[in-house]
């Protein structure tokens, strides 16, 4: 009689069917999260088989992708929390990332200041529209790539995801003080590697990079 | 005459700010937090002189700001894709699809 009820609802008990129906979505959901293809389809799989097991509770509650992508949540999450046991902690990335070679040295008049040439410019950007460009994206992720994994992987729990520093700090097993500066030191980079790449290539030749 | 006078002044006071502030290399940090937390009074009142004085800094709070926007811009686009079909040119590898498969199957 139960499986009669939930074969009612507009979710089928088939994970097969789930995989060919939303396993390109969560395959590319998960992937611009881990960043990693072999990890990505991992974190699919995982999901299919925990959404089989919990299948009697979720009763076609919403829609099938939002209940499935939900689940992936918490394996890309538990990904990280299993990465970061693995991998020594202070896992920091190091000074490099915040470019200093773009502030005036020690011994100029006026230390710490742009240089007037490297210098932060206006991207007159639209964020709505850049979202929409596969170009933007591809230059997002070749900029990612030199942050340590935990730096990059916090980057985005924070920006994407939009989760809280504590629940951030908990998933990594460092303090508040260390992810701000894993934040400022990816937000730093990515600025940088961004304005050169997409925003303002024409300033990559000018200042000789 | 006078609106010279109020140029030359203004002039003056942003040098003299530009010397005593902290650093741009110090702000940076600074503005990075400003997303995560509130700043205390004394951090808001520094910033808000240095980009007052500094039209550089603001472009990299604004580029700052840009990014997150774009990112989170994403994740609502994803949302939505739940909702519909959006075809892309990320998907599972065959190879994949067969071993997922077989893990099911069991």
């Amino acid at each position: 009689m139960a499986t009669s009820q939930v074969a009612s609802t507009n979710v089928s008990a088939d994970p097969s069917l789930w995989l060919e129906r939303h396993g390109d979505y969560l395959y590319r959901y998960a992937l611009f999260r881990l960043r990693d293809p072999s990890a990505a389809e991992d974190a699919v799989q995982e999901t299919l088989l925990a959404a089989f097991q919990a299948y009697e509770g979720f009763a076609g509650r919403g829609s099938e992708r939002t209940w499935l992508t939900g689940i992936l949540k918490h394996k890309i999450i538990d990904h990280f929390r299993r990465a970061s046991r693995q991998t020594p902690a202070s896992q920091l990335g190091d000074e490099t990332l915040e470019h200093p070679e773009l502030f005036r040295s020690a011994s100029d008049e006026w230390t710490g200041h742009w240089w007037d040439t490297k210098a932060p410019v206006d991207w007159q950007a639209d964020p709505a529209r850049l979202c929409e460009q596969t170009e933007f994206w591809e230059v997002f992720r070749e900029c990612l790539s030199p942050l340590p994994e935990r730096v990059a992987s916090a980057f985005l729990l924070r920006e994407v995801d939009g989760l809280e520093s504590a629940e951030i700090c908990e998933v990594f097993q460092i303090t508040t003080n260390n992810l701000w500066v894993m934040l400022h030191r990816a937000r730093s980079h990515l600025r940088r590697c961004l304005e050169m790449n997409w925003f303002r290539p024409d300033l990559a030749k000018r200042s000789g990079r | 005459m006078g609106t010279a006078l109020y140029d030359k002044a203004i002039h003056a006071a942003r040098y003299f700010l530009l010397r005593r502030l902290p650093t741009c290399k110090q702000m940076a940090p600074v503005m990075s937090e400003s997303l995560e937390r509130p700043l205390t009074l004394r951090e808001r009142l520094t910033l808000k002189l240095h980009l007052w004085v500094c039209v550089w800094c603001v472009w990299y709070l604004e580029n700052l700001r840009t990014m997150r926007s774009a990112l989170r811009a994403r994740a609502a686009q994803e949302e939505e894709a739940a909702a519909d079909e959006v075809e892309s040119a990320v998907k599972l590898s065959e190879e994949a699809r067969e071993r997922i498969r077989r893990a099911l199957a069991r």
